[in-house]
């Protein structure tokens, strides 16, 4: 039981990490290799907001979200707008987005190098205060069920119940999923894609900004923290199926189920060699990924 | 001058540089522009993979690292010491085990072979190939394509890490293998900061060059090329595909491979770092630079973007931004020189001017669409005679 | 038009880069240092995964060498610091070692931080006759003759004082060893399993997760099923913030389960938030609360120098250890050539800020003077135990290595 629950924690954070890559690769068919960035900057904007504004860390999931679609929208309009259609090029424009995002919250957006230092950016090792309600276990049906753990896997519900609303049930999502299925006939019947585009791409980076302060919560915010999320996130969306939510949705749990219960049965090494080989069976296999939308 | 003529007279330019170049240089920078001919085969190896066949791999890290980890095997039991048992079996084995290569430790028999160091020297590149052969295997006859390659051999590259950290007894872990003896053949000593292991790299590295331009400019080339522009219509026109695309595959982990042998050579040690992603997508980079699809192009973009690298990252005013201005390189690379340093001299050779002047409707900016129509032709063409 | 810009632009470039590269490429002979000056290498990484700890190490060095300029120097020769980014990559380590042993001629590079960027740097010192002055306590098994390990503690020097008084004073039996994948952890584990078998422990548990990993909801619960009644951390770098806030979030407690660290210093709990480790313990020879005429001054001085809420940690010490043994043995020798520093560095003594430390003649490794400490509201930690003397370096005690009985001698080791 303990191992399931953890296991659904390990699916919630990856699955709010993939689901906005799996937008934007869905979408835009971009890979965004600095996305975990945007988690880094969800984290830091966590750092900075606590430090600086007071705010806990409920208000910072907003704040996040804005902060790292702004980032996102930056990046759209700067570099990867001028790279669609040359897939392979995204991954290597994006990973060098990463480098330079991560040096710049070394050196303080480059005031280091004047002297200015503002407090919570550097290299230094980061660490956001939790509210002590989160910080307890609950027992339940005879588990032991870590408070925070529970609220990251409920905000990752409402997450993704959010984006299914924006998907479906806007005019903007029928349009981001028009432009997802066929990019020139939609921009023939008059959607602006290159508006989509970089509102899905902010919105993608978005949630991964928020992510970013869930995380922040019980890991070390440091600059390089991003980097193990954006593989195992992609890892995520590929076997899930392409621009398919539930697909993203399913493939997160399954793997964080698979991590955590190889993690237990032998231990965690194991825990991800089984987790890419699972990966890697299901892109030989089943290279659509696990859920795929047949109207393609 | 024709662009054939000028890349020609570019190769023997280079060639001849690189071969003076241990006249002129000290014992360090011999060993370090040494270590950067190294990276310069691991970028040629992605040119080959990569720019003529659009397999990008993401995990030619993991085919660097065992050929590294081979020789490295090797040269760790030419020591002294390390016989019979490495020492770093001998700290990590159980009690009471028999102080023996075939069993001090769990799997510790797989070293028996390596006391010969031409079978490490082998192992090298056979190894590598033959790993790339099995995964190639699955991934081509499954009709695997693009991104979801580059995927697969990333997530391949991880476990190979993963797995060699965990079994520290036999691996030597995170530590990696360092305590090595110099490579001897024939009672020749390869020297990392002298000119035997300087041309032993350069020579391999024009070797590899020249096999594999002489390659890819023949038929396996085209045919390549076809199936990097189409895979389909590649196929339609009668070519195994998967058997070239695995071909190729195989050819370029033995060049991974093999780099990694003359890694080891010159750096003296071998790391699980070596299969780390960063590395891996490092040597795309090197090969993004210079020009994907030109093997001297790949070879120079790693020669430069760690020459400046290392430039930047030693002179005081750089330091703290080096990472930038290597980000800020590979986000211009890729807006800018989509074909990189090699692109740019093409585009010089091919100026607008000179091309109407002979006729040809290669334009300098659309030299990427023009080679394609010629490509098509060429591999029908060549399809007609076959 | 454009393409003629930027044929210019790359020109123009590579002929600066040429430019600047060119009087140290070609063969000039020797470096011509200023007569009066000692060039030495500082080599810890200032970007990647270990710049957190390695950042004031970096400092700490620069520090002591000022210190010492401003007493006159070595020899009569004022240092000067040649500074190098390994990145955190043994790659680099071991390319930045080359060009400050080769190219810089530097006598001695103070540096690393893992034991992996030390194998590393291993091959190049020990070929090209360099010297490496390595800080960090580590798994031992290692007896160089080209590395001076000044402050720098082994397994026995954490393990001997700590598990005993784990039994004796808390009255636990059971313990649980934890680590990062490589080989640090799993020589201390080695070596805690000697002692618990000598002193009666029980070792219900011995695993590992791979270093930067900060996923540890399923060790922690398998900790919690083990029956442990105490668990010996050997988790290294941001894994270590993680593992404690996991802790605390699974409902654990450090009074009921008490956790003791041989690498969680004041930089990490100060990362994760002072309250996360609040009663845990960490064995190691030095905090900034020891209480030593010399640590005032260190303390401060380093404050001083690196601003008001740095904090002084094991690591850090050990650096500031090094340099000054370093100098001390060249000011004996009368000479800088490493192998003349070894000869005399063995025996000699400083009042470090953690009190006494002596170099061992046989295997170049330090006394020093194991400590128990224990995390407080703050952040530092309370010194609830330590030794009255300096304790005996063992480097191989994890393959049985005693004071009398030595596998590291002046020779090399022999298993």
């Amino acid at each position: 039981m303990e191992t399931f629950v953890i296991g659904l924690s390990i699916a919630s954070i990856l699955f709010m990490v993939a689901l906005g890559l799996a937008i934007i690769y869905g979408t835009m068919n971009v890979i965004n290799l600095a996305h975990g960035e945007m988690v880094m900057i969800g984290a830091y904007t966590t750092v900075l907001a606590t430090k600086h504004l007071g705010l806990n860390i409920y208000l910072c999931l907003p704040l996040a979200f804005l902060v790292t679609a702004t980032f996102g929208l930056i990046i759209e309009r700067t570099v990867v707008r001028r790279l669609y259609g040359r897939l392979l090029d995204t991954l290597l424009a994006t990973w060098g987005i990463a480098l330079i995002l991560q040096q710049l919250i070394r050196i303080h957006f480059g005031l280091g190098l004047f002297g200015i230092e503002i407090d919570g950016l550097g290299s230094d090792l980061q660490n956001v205060p939790v509210p002590a309600e989160l910080q307890q276990a609950i027992q339940l049906f005879g588990a032991n069920i870590p408070v925070y753990r529970a609220f990251v896997f409920v905000t990752a519900l409402a997450l993704g119940a959010i984006t299914w609303l924006v998907m479906y049930k806007t005019r903007f999502g029928s349009q981001l999923r028009a432009v997802s299925v066929a990019r020139n006939t939609a921009a023939a019947c008059g959607i602006n894609d290159k508006r989509v585009n970089m509102l899905a791409f902010a919105y993608g980076s978005g949630l991964a900004g928020i992510a970013g302060v869930l995380v922040s919560g019980f890991k070390t915010v440091s600059p390089d923290m991003g980097t193990p999320y954006v593989v195992d996130a992609f890892l995520v969306v590929v076997a899930g199926g392409v621009g398919h939510l539930l697909g993203t949705f399913a493939s997160a749990g399954i793997l964080g189920e698979v991590q955590s219960f190889v993690a237990t049965w032998a231990n965690d090494v194991y825990g991800r060699t089984v987790l890419f080989a699972v990966v890697i069976f299901i892109l030989l296999f089943k290279p659509q990924g696990l859920f795929v939308t047949k109207s393609r | 001058m024709t662009y054939r003529t000028a890349s020609i007279i570019a190769y023997i330019v280079f060639f001849a540089v690189v071969l003076a170049l241990p006249l002129v240089l000290n014992s360090f920078w011999t060993n370090r522009v040494a270590i950067y001919l190294v990276y310069s085969i691991c970028a040629i190896g992605i040119s080959m993979s990569w720019g003529y066949a659009g397999i990008l791999s993401l995990g030619q890290g993991l085919f660097f690292g065992m050929g590294a980890y081979m020789l490295a095997m090797s040269l760790t039991l030419a020591v002294p010491e390390n016989n019979p048992v490495p020492q770093l079996m001998l700290l990590n084995m159980e009690p009471n085990a028999v102080r023996d290569l075939c069993c001090v430790t769990t799997g510790s028999f797989l070293w028996i072979p390596f006391r010969s160091i031409a079978v490490g020297m082998i192992a090298g590149i056979v190894v590598p190939c033959v790993l790339a052969a099995g995964i190639g295997y699955v991934m081509f006859k499954r009709r695997t394509t693009g991104v979801y390659v580059s995927i697969i051999t990333l997530a391949f590259a991880l476990i190979g890490q993963l797995l060699i950290i965990n079994n520290q007894p036999l691996t030597g872990g995170f530590n990696g293998l360092a305590d090595l003896a110099l490579l001897e053949i024939g009672g020749f000593e390869f020297d990392p900061y002298g000119p035997s292991a300087y041309y032993a790299v350069a020579l391999t590295l024009i070797a590899v060059i020249l096999l594999a331009r002489y390659m890819l400019t023949g038929r396996i080339g085209q045919v390549l090329k076809a199936i990097r522009e189409d895979e389909a219509r590649a196929r339609y026109l009668g070519y195994d595909v998967e058997n070239y695309k695995l071909f190729i595959f195989c050819v370029s982990a033995g060049v991974a491979g093999l780099a990694g042998m003359l890694f080891t050579l010159t750096s003296e040690f071998a790391t699980p770092s070596l299969m780390a992603t960063s590395l891996s997508i490092s040597m795309v980079i090197w090969a993004a630079t210079g020009g994907r699809a030109s093997l001297l192009g790949a070879c120079i973009g790693a020669l430069i973007v760690n020459f400046v690298g290392s430039l930047a990252s030693e002179s005081a005013t750089f330091q703290p931004v080096w990472p930038i201005i290597l980000g800020l390189l590979f986000v211009v690379v890729v807006l800018f020189m989509p074909n990189g340093i090699a692109g740019i001299f093409k585009a010089f050779i091919d100026r607008p001017g000179k091309a109407e002047r002979l006729g040809g409707a290669k334009l300098a900016g659309k030299t990427e669409r023009s080679d394609k129509a010629e490509l098509l032709v060429k591999s029908e063409l060549s399809a007609r005679e076959a | 038009m454009k393409n003629h810009d930027r044929r210019t632009f790359l020109k123009a470039s590579g002929l600066t880069a040429i430019g600047l590269a060119a009087p140290s490429i070609l063969r000039l002979g020797d470096k011509a240092w200023a007569a009066d000056e000692i060039p030495v290498g500082i080599m810890y990484s200032l970007t990647g995964t270990t710049a957190i700890v390695e950042k004031s190490m970096n400092q700490c060095a620069q520090m002591a060498i000022d210190e010492i300029n401003a007493k006159g120097g070595v020899l009569g020769r004022k240092l000067r610091a040649i500074v190098e980014d390994p990145a955190s990559e043994p790659r680099i380590y071991s390319e930045k070692a080359r060009k400050l042993t080769i190219e810089d001629q530097v006598p001695v590079i103070f540096g690393c931080y893992t034991t992996a960027s030390r194998k590393a740097v291993l091959p190049v010192v020990e070929r090209r006759k360099g010297l490496l002055v390595w800080p960090t306590w580590y798994e031992g098994e290692e007896c160089s003759k080209n590395v001076l390990y000044a402050g720098s503690a082994v397994p026995n020097q954490q393990l001997e004082n700590s598990l005993p008084w784990l039994q004796k004073s808390l009255g636990k039996n059971k313990v649980f060893i934890v680590g990062s994948d490589y080989a640090f952890p799993r020589g201390m584990a080695k070596t805690s399993k000697t002692i618990c078998e000598k002193i009666g422990m029980q070792v219900v548990g011995d695993e590992y997760l791979p270093l930067g990993h900060t996923e540890w909801a399923s060790m922690v619960s398998k900790i919690g099923s083990s029956g442990a009644d105490v668990i010996f951390s050997n988790v290294v770098g941001d894994s270590i913030v993680a593992f404690y806030r996991e802790l605390r979030n699974q409902g654990y407690d450090f009074d009921k389960l008490p956790l003791c660290a041989s690498t969680t210093t004041e930089v990490e709990i100060k990362a994760m938030g002072p309250e996360y480790a609040l009663g845990s313990y960490v064995s190691l020879p030095y905090f900034q609360t020891v209480d030593t005429p010399q640590n005032k001054v260190f303390v401060e001085a380093f404050k001083a120098y690196a601003g008001a809420d740095a904090v002084t940690h094991a690591a850090m010490e050990a650096v500031y250890i090094g340099v000054n043994m370093w100098a001390m043995a060249a000011e004996k020798a009368g000479d800088l050539a490493p192998d003349a520093i070894v000869a005399n560095a063995g025996g000699l003594s400083f009042d470090a800020p953690q009190g006494k430390v002596t170099i061992d003649p046989d295997n170049l490794h330090s006394y020093l003077t194991p400590r128990i400490g224990k995390t407080r509201a703050d952040g530092l930690l309370d010194i609830v135990d330590q030794y009255a003397e300096p304790l005996v370096p063992l480097p191989y005690s994890s393959v049985g290595e005693t004071a009398d009985k030595r596998v590291c001698t002046t020779s090399g080791a022999t298993l």
